[in-house]
């Protein structure tokens, strides 16, 4: 018996090295349609495994924890990339390998959280703003942060699960940056958060669009994206920016140190970089391409699409997340506080 | 005699290896690592500290903490009055019939407790089953507030752990013996002292096996939570979660876990006194 | 009067503890997307289960473990069993006592606890870390459950083989096991279908690459999609449907 064990364990374990070439990607949930992978499996003929997360924080422990090793290609967001590049979880990207490099919008390239994109390539940028169901909620009621605050709102809001976007919402109201360090002001804005608790039905990461979609919630703060497919099934979700100004962030494509297929996820990151893909992929999930020929593409429905495009004066008056280093555990400190019902 | 040693070698080895291995050992690192600081590059490090307790008792953590023992405290209640008199019926009943209503009985409770919770989300829904059946008849005319609350998490518990109180009621009750309740009778005793004299005390190792094993669970189910609660509901397993995914603040997630292993220990302790102290009625 | 209390107490019961699922599993057969409505009888959401090679993959890897584990637990379990309550040795007692500590323990302390071990070892969580989590939280049940079969035993007849001139090994193999057979089997059906249901430990346990199961229903759940859930899950019943009647009819066996 035992040896009959041993050879189920030793077929079990030659099946992976057998099987061709492989790519481990790891993504946020609903950001990459089905259509796009298998795309790319066909034409290269690297099989792909799929995994997803729903917040920064839970992807940065799973590649610590895997030592940044099994997974080949991440999307963390600016900070985090910075954060990751600081603590040497990032391979450098060739960007010999890449022949679509060239697309690329140079006004989202070289920013301080990557200088030369050394170690990151822009996948989409996007915001983070107000979302409503206009059956139940008028648009007037929904013009700026402040309005989240509404009485009618009492247990009807879903919010995302990231701790500086809600916290972010909280500085804003209260005149300070996004990007604050300061501990009072972070500390000013949890108390005005914590004035929002018993608005909030649900935090979710992986799908903000799902309690406005099940009218579990009537409003919320989710990314523009989310809205934008919520919109497709259900055209009575509205997407509003803020009169203080959105959250902006941009998400861009890694490769973790102990990452084992370098060379696919070079091959990965020029095909996403394909302005053919980069529509492709604007087209289902609503974000931003960093795509600049991906753009001339679209038709001019799309392109004036506010929800993906958001106007010039828009991006003016909101701002763009960056690092905030040590800070961080303050925010931590206090978004633990509003979880746990203080 | 030599192959005897041989063979009662390899088997107690190889078990007792695999346990020290994979449970003594653990359960020494979650308690050592309990000690020790956070640190978010190595996951945890010197010097040694007993910040993580003092902060355990911190009213924002004590808060989850009181939080948690009180919804595994109702759900175990819960469980146990639904639970019992269903257990009793069941094991009175006629014999051919009671192997098919344990069977229907085994059936939830080896199916995945994912799937089964999934079911409630369908049902609990704003455009959910309840909610359609009772506006399509008209009973009420904007959909209830079901899911995302906390009584949906209570649902969620008292569901998923039903049948782990059923089970060992069960076990103890079929094997009372009848005729002590007879004699009983037959001595003049009326039904309510039948209950209390006789089946309560001869079932009580069945209830306390059944609260620990709705109890203890009910604190480390993060899942219920996580799919039917709302904002505010952060259970311990939840928290424990976060400790170690999302804060990577491990010490403290490991001095959370030893609290819920001495739990364990407490009330193991509390099974141990109250079977021994009732098993001298048991056989007769 | 009591009767018809006993009989309405006992349906509701049942009510509760089958309603949403068989709820679940008819509007997996649901054409409409939504449950608001039912438009018609469809087998389409099981086609696009089948269509779905990630959710192949992760059924696969599911089987995978849950086969090798309950193997190796079975395995290991029934020779602990055996050794428990044939031999004295040291640390007897110590050894039960981790046994139950493991069958009470909550799941969650043990995910956290395999964790820091992988992860201080500098081992990967992947295929090979799952596994080992998976043994260890099945062998205690197989333990239990051979050894309360054995414990029902006469050892006149195991005394009487040894007297005969038997070995160690064929009195295990030859005598005590076929006897035992039934609880062996009902252990391992145990140990498969926990493995294949467990979440908590595997959500801590598991590494990238190696989808299972219970972990891809978590995401597709909080995704909220499409009834492609209620389907996958519909089939997922009826397999612990068809491991519970096997091991009832088992039991039975045991019984004669």
């Amino acid at each position: 018996m035992k040896h009959w064990l041993l050879l189920l364990c030793l077929v079990v374990f030659c099946v992976p090295a057998v099987a061709g070439e492989r790519l481990y990607i790891y993504n946020w949930t609903e950001y990459m349609p089905d259509e796009v992978l298998a795309e790319f499996q066909e034409e290269t003929g690297i099989k792909v495994i799929y995994a997803t997360y729903d917040s920064n924080e839970s992807m940065y422990a799973k590649v610590k924890l895997t030592r940044g090793k099994g997974y080949d290609v991440v999307f963390p967001s600016t900070y985090f990339v910075h954060k990751m590049r600081k603590e040497g979880l990032l391979s450098p990207i060739d960007h010999d390998a890449l022949t679509n490099f060239k697309h690329l919008d140079p006004a989202l390239m070289d920013q301080p959280y990557d200088p030369g994109n050394t170690y990151s390539i822009p996948y989409v940028w996007g915001s983070t703003a107000l979302a409503y169901n206009k059956d139940h909620v008028a648009p007037e009621m929904m013009t700026s942060w402040k309005d989240l605050w509404r009485p009618e709102f009492k247990n009807r809001l879903v919010m995302n699960d990231d701790l500086r976007e809600v916290l972010g919402i909280g500085l804003i109201v209260n005149g300070f940056s996004v990007n604050e360090t300061d501990p009072e002001h972070i500390e000013t804005a949890y108390e005005s958060i914590r004035k929002l608790m018993p608005n909030i039905r649900v935090f979710s990461g992986d799908s903000p669009k799902q309690p406005l979609l099940n009218l579990e919630a009537f409003a919320g703060m989710v990314w523009n994206g989310e809205a934008y497919m919520a919109a497709r099934e259900f055209p009575a979700i509205q997407y509003a920016y803020p009169e203080e100004g959105a959250i902006f962030w941009v998400d861009s494509m890694v490769i973790p140190t102990g990452a084992e297929n370098k060379k696919q996820a070079h091959a990965f990151i020029d095909f996403i970089l394909k302005p053919e893909i980069a529509f492709q992929v604007c087209e289902y999930i609503g974000y931003a391409p960093a795509n600049r020929t991906a753009i001339e593409l679209m038709p001019e429905e799309m392109k004036n699409n506010p929800t993906i495009f958001p106007s010039a004066r828009e991006v003016k008056k909101g701002e763009f997340q960056t690092d905030v280093g040590d800070a961080i555990l303050v925010y931590e400190r206090f978004w633990e506080r509003l979880k746990t019902g203080m | 005699m030599n192959e005897r040693q041989g063979f009662k070698f390899i088997a107690v080895f190889l078990n007792m290896a695999w346990f020290a291995l994979f449970v003594l050992i653990p359960g020494l690192m979650v308690a050592g690592i309990s000690f020790m600081t956070r640190d978010t590059g190595r996951f945890f490090s010197l010097p040694f500290t007993l910040a993580h307790y003092r902060e355990l008792l911190d009213p924002v953590y004590a808060r989850v903490l009181a939080q948690s023992l009180i919804y595994s405290l109702n759900t175990t209640i819960l469980c146990l009055m639904i639970s019992y008199p269903f257990a009793w019926i069941l094991s009175r009943g006629p014999r051919h019939r009671r192997a098919l209503l344990l069977m229907m009985v085994i059936i939830p409770f080896w199916t995945s407790s994912l799937i089964r919770t999934y079911a409630l989300v369908i049902l609990m829904k704003a455009n959910g089953i309840i909610n359609t059946l009772l506006i399509g008849t008209g009973i009420i005319s904007d959909p209830l507030t079901l899911l995302y609350t906390d009584f949906a998490v209570y649902v969620g518990l008292v569901y998923t752990l039903l049948p782990f109180m059923i089970l060992p009621l069960y076990a103890v009750m079929e094997k009372m013996d009848p005729r002590l309740m007879e004699a009983a009778r037959d001595l003049g005793a009326n039904g309510f002292d039948v209950f209390f004299r006789v089946v309560l005390p001869l079932s009580l190792p069945g209830v306390m096996a059944g609260c620990i094993m709705v109890f203890l669970p009910a604190m480390g189910l993060f899942y219920v939570p996580d799919l039917l609660g709302g904002a505010k509901t952060m259970l311990m397993g939840n928290f424990i979660k976060n400790q170690f995914l999302t804060a990577m603040n491990w010490p403290f997630g490991s001095a959370a876990s030893v609290f819920l292993l001495l739990l364990m220990g407490v009330m193991i302790l509390i099974y141990f006194i109250v079977s021994r102290h009732f098993n001298r009625y048991e056989t007769l | 009067m009591t009767r018809w209390l006993k009989i309405s107490w006992t349906t509701a019961v049942f009510a509760f503890l089958y309603g949403p699922l068989l709820v679940l599993m008819v509007f997996s057969f649901n054409h409409a997307r939504y449950t608001t409505s039912w438009q018609g009888f469809s087998l389409k959401w099981y086609k696009s289960l089948v269509d779905n090679p990630q959710l192949l993959d992760a059924f696969v890897n599911s089987l995978t473990v849950a086969l090798v584990s309950s193997l190796i637990a079975t395995a290991l379990g029934t020779l602990g069993a055996f050794a428990v309550s044939r031999y004295r040795f040291a640390g007897r007692k110590l050894f039960f006592g981790l046994v139950y500590s493991v069958m009470m323990s909550p799941d969650i302390v043990m995910g956290v606890s395999l964790l820091m071990l992988f992860v201080t070892a500098g081992l990967t969580p992947g295929f090979l870390t799952l596994l080992a989590a998976h043994v260890t939280f099945c062998l205690p049940f197989v333990i239990v459950m051979v050894h309360a079969r054995i414990s029902g035993f006469d050892p006149a007849v195991v005394d009487a083989a040894r007297d005969l001139g038997a070995r160690e090994q064929d009195v295990f193999f030859k005598i005590i096991f076929p006897m035992i057979l039934p609880a062996v089997l009902a252990g391992w059906l145990l140990s498969f279908t926990l493995s294949l249901d467990d979440v908590i430990i595997s959500f801590f346990v598991t590494g990238p690459g190696f989808e299972i199961l219970p972990l891809k229903i978590y995401s597709m759940v909080k995704l909220g999609v499409t009834p492609e859930v209620n389907a996958l899950c519909t089939v997922l019943f009826m397999l612990t449907l068809a491991a519970v009647c096997a091991a009832h009819i088992l039991t039975k066996e045991i019984k004669k």
